[in-house]
This record gives C-alpha cells, structure tokens and sequence, in this order.
C-alpha cells in the first residue's frame, strides 16, 4: 500500500524533499515506515529519539497500524510561538 | 470532533499580522476584558545577534492544533471569543510571530486562558524556526510534544506469560 510521508525542519533539509509516496507491506506501522525512509537516509536515524509522529494531522504512537492513504509526518520538537 | 466558534479567528498567515484590529475583533459590548499576548522577533537567542527569522509548520495539522487549543479555551475558561494567528515565512526583529487575543466578561479568565494557549501553541502545534546569525543558521531548540505511547489500534499484546 502507499502512504504520504511529509518532513519539516532539519529533517526536510536532510531528507532533501518535503513530501513523498513510499510504498509499504500491508499490516506496516508507523515505525516500519520511518526504518523504510531511513534506509536511504540513515542520518534520519539519529534524530529518530527526538522525532514525534503524526498520522492524518494527529499525534500517533509508534506502533501505530497505517492504512492505504494515510498522511504521515515525522515531526522534529516544535519551537512556534 | 470539534464545534468551531463563530467568532474565532484562528490562522496562519504570511503577511504582518495586524495586532490592533485583532484585538479590536474580539471585543464585544458583553466584554470587560481583553487579554493580548503579542509575541515578537528578539534580537538575540543564546548568546547570538540574530538577524532574522524563518518559520513553517505543517500548515493543515498547526490549523487542527490550534482550533483544539480555542475549543480548550472555551469549554476550561470564561471566555467569549478567540484570536491566534501566526506568521510563517522570514521574519525581521520586532516583527510580530505570534498574536493571541482573548475576549471575556472578567479580567481573570482572559489572562488565564490567553497564557494557557500561548503556553500549549509552544508544546503542540507543529511550527518550527529557524535563526539567522551572521555565521549561519541553525533550527531552534523545541518542545517535544505530547503523543501517545502506544496505539489503541495496535495489536493486543501477547497473553500474559504463564506464572514462574
């Protein structure tokens, strides 16, 4: 199944693209997803502990199962405001 | 999930956000109070002359984010309307980043509620910056925000091991 992948920050620097399409095995959760990304990108790795995750605009726990579709962002610590 | 007010203003912008006519908006004749909160471009962080500023989000999810702070806002606190507008893209010193305005019938509410939603924008809403030195660039230091430690959808875990 395809999902969207998004990265901001540092990490859209070093991931070197803001969004892409990654293919998955079904059943994939979201920590399967970001060691496929990193794979390509193993300095993605060591951000990894600081990194939350979003699926389809909400805070989502590692483990969490994706679907076909879904929207999920790899979001370093926020500093808005 | 969630009502919107009809009166809220929340947003993202790229242009100068117009503070005063902000506050302005927010105040209604039942109203005895505004609270404002105007956060702006400082000229230095840790030690360093900044020059500027740079910020974006992950625009639809900080949208989200923000309408659930106002919906706190309203069911937690006395309140009567909701600003809270943030800029993205460069930003010089002394621009504004961030204007949150709350109106209420009495003073107390609105400065509780105006600090609770600046407070919880810093911790959850996907916005990042990015500070301009003279001798480079480097993101800012963040807040990790709350998530879940683990999926309610997720699996149920193995049945618990036999007793030793």
């Amino acid at each position: 199944m395809i999902v969207k992948v998004l990265y901001f920050g540092r990490l859209k620097e070093l991931s070197g693209s803001s969004e892409e399409s990654v293919e998955v095995r079904d059943g994939a959760r979201i920590e399967d997803l970001f060691a496929h990304c990193s794979m390509s990108r193993p300095e993605l790795r060591k951000f990894r502990a600081s990194l939350v995750a979003a699926r389809n605009r909400e805070f989502a726990a590692w483990d969490t199962p994706l679907r076909a579709g879904d929207e999920v962002g790899f979001l370093p610590p926020v500093s808005g405001g | 999930m969630t009502t919107s007010h009809r009166h809220d203003r929340i947003e993202l912008t790229r242009e100068v956000i117009p503070s005063g006519a902000i506050a302005s908006e927010v105040r209604a004749d039942e109203d005895g109070a505004v609270a404002t909160f105007d956060g702006c471009v400082r000229n230095h962080s840790h030690g360093r002359s900044t020059l500027h500023l740079e910020y974006e989000a992950y625009e639809s999810m900080a949208l989200a984010k923000m309408r659930e702070i106002a919906e706190h806002l309203h069911a937690h606190y006395a309140i009567d309307r909701v600003a809270m507008v943030h800029r993205l893209g460069r930003l010089e010193i002394g621009e504004t980043s961030v204007f949150i305005a709350v109106s209420s019938a009495h003073r107390a509410a609105a400065f509780d509620a105006c600090r609770y939603a600046i407070d919880t924008l810093k911790k959850t809403v996907p916005i990042w910056k990015k500070e301009f030195f003279a001798d480079g660039a480097v993101w800012a230091d963040g807040e990790v925000p709350p998530a879940p430690a683990a999926s309610a959808d997720a699996e149920t875990p193995a049945a618990e091991p036999a007793s030793n």
